[in-house]
């Protein structure tokens, strides 16, 4: 029996009626949607639920949603300074979103919603969205000045078309990063699941060398965990970075 | 339950705060693997050649629209100033990354 690796991806509706209609397109409720409300739920259930008792030697729970906050105020903090604490709330919720997503995906059998091209592209044209709207209410159009480096006159011709593409490509690049980063791994996995059951399949000898590949996707389940925090952090702190910037124009030249 | 004795929570919280900076310095800013670096690179460079492509793209589109046909003018510029930008971004990356393995080698607390 042939397994396709990227059948872990395929989004199916879970009911076969489409739930609405927009503009003529019918909406499905499908496993994407299904585990994208899991995770919303799960994640806001837990953090409410775990600093409920508000005691002053933390239970594992309270602990757990306390440190979560400390690591994303310092992250903050230390990316775009004392007023960048005002998107606090945003960028922490972005990020336990991307965290769970990413955990939850790990669960067998589940569905990794960040390894959806449509789902990191949509956060990421949000945050660079957000850092558009918060740069232009905070400098006005003196935002426009972030594309201007300091050059003479007559490079800025070229400059400046070079720094709005940069500027462009921040949301590809940010939400390719932890798609790819999902979709490689979550590949490598099936990949080499599928080689233990071909391997077993095959029996006598063959039995034994499905061991290898067995213990080997442990070690690559392991890196995998490590990964889906990573890059949770790293979409996080290029959040925070991007809000620096539209804050403090020019300030990390 | 007795009330908790502020002497010993004071200590707690004392001993806690080292814990947490000594662990800030050393774990906060690891630097990139090396793939993790050459993944870096890869996407910032590709990504602005998708965009400066795609931009001159839709501006010969929209001209096409409107009877100029300047079909493959934009493109071709645009890809060019793509490359540039990709470019420009790969360094950009590069400064980054340089930076922090430099703090991450001089491995003093971080303060911006």
């Amino acid at each position: 029996m042939a397994m396709n690796p990227m059948e872990q991806f395929a989004i199916k509706p879970l009911i076969s009626e489409p739930v609405l209609h927009i503009a003529g397109h019918p909406i499905y409720f499908t496993n994407q949607a299904l585990l994208m409300i899991i995770v919303a739920i799960a994640s806001s259930l837990f953090l409410t639920l775990a600093v409920k008792p508000g005691r002053l030697v933390p239970t594992r729970g309270q602990s757990m949603a306390e440190l979560s906050y400390e690591f994303v105020a310092n992250m903050i903090h230390s990316a775009t300074g004392e007023d960048g604490l005002k998107f606090f709330p945003f960028v922490f919720t972005l990020f336990i979103f991307v965290l769970c997503s990413n955990f939850f995906g790990m669960v067998p059998g589940s569905f990794t919603v960040t390894s959806q091209i449509a789902v990191t592209l949509a956060l990421a044209c949000l945050v660079v969205g957000l850092v558009i709207v918060v740069g232009f209410m905070k400098h006005g159009i003196g935002f426009l000045k972030l594309f201007v480096p300091h050059a003479p006159w007559y490079l800025l011709i070229l400059l400046i078309p070079i720094e709005v593409i940069s500027f462009l490509t921040r949301p590809i690049s940010l939400s390719v990063r932890l798609f790819a980063n999902m979709l490689a791994g979550h590949t490598m996995l099936a990949v080499f699941a599928g080689f233990v059951v071909s391997l077993g399949a095959a029996g006598g000898i063959y039995m034994g060398v499905a061991l290898a590949p067995l213990l080997l996707i442990v070690a690559i389940m392991l890196l995998e965990l490590l990964v889906a925090f990573l890059q949770a952090y790293v979409f996080a702190i290029l959040t925070c970075i991007y809000l620096n910037e539209a804050l403090h124009l020019h300030d990390h030249h | 339950m007795t009330a908790p004795d502020p002497d010993r929570l004071n200590d707690l919280g004392k001993r806690l705060d080292e814990l947490q900076t000594r662990q800030a310095a050393s774990v906060k800013r690891a630097p990139p693997s090396q793939s993790g670096i050459a993944f870096r690179f890869t996407t910032e460079l590709v990504a602005a050649l998708v965009v400066g492509g795609g931009l001159g793209w839709g501006i010969d589109w929209l001209f096409g629209h409107f009877g100029f046909h300047t079909r493959p003018v934009f493109l071709v510029l645009f890809f060019v100033v793509g490359i540039a930008a990709g470019i420009r971004n790969v360094m950009r990356a590069a400064t980054e990354i340089n930076a922090e393995i430099a703090a991450k080698s001089a491995s003093k607390p971080e303060e911006k």
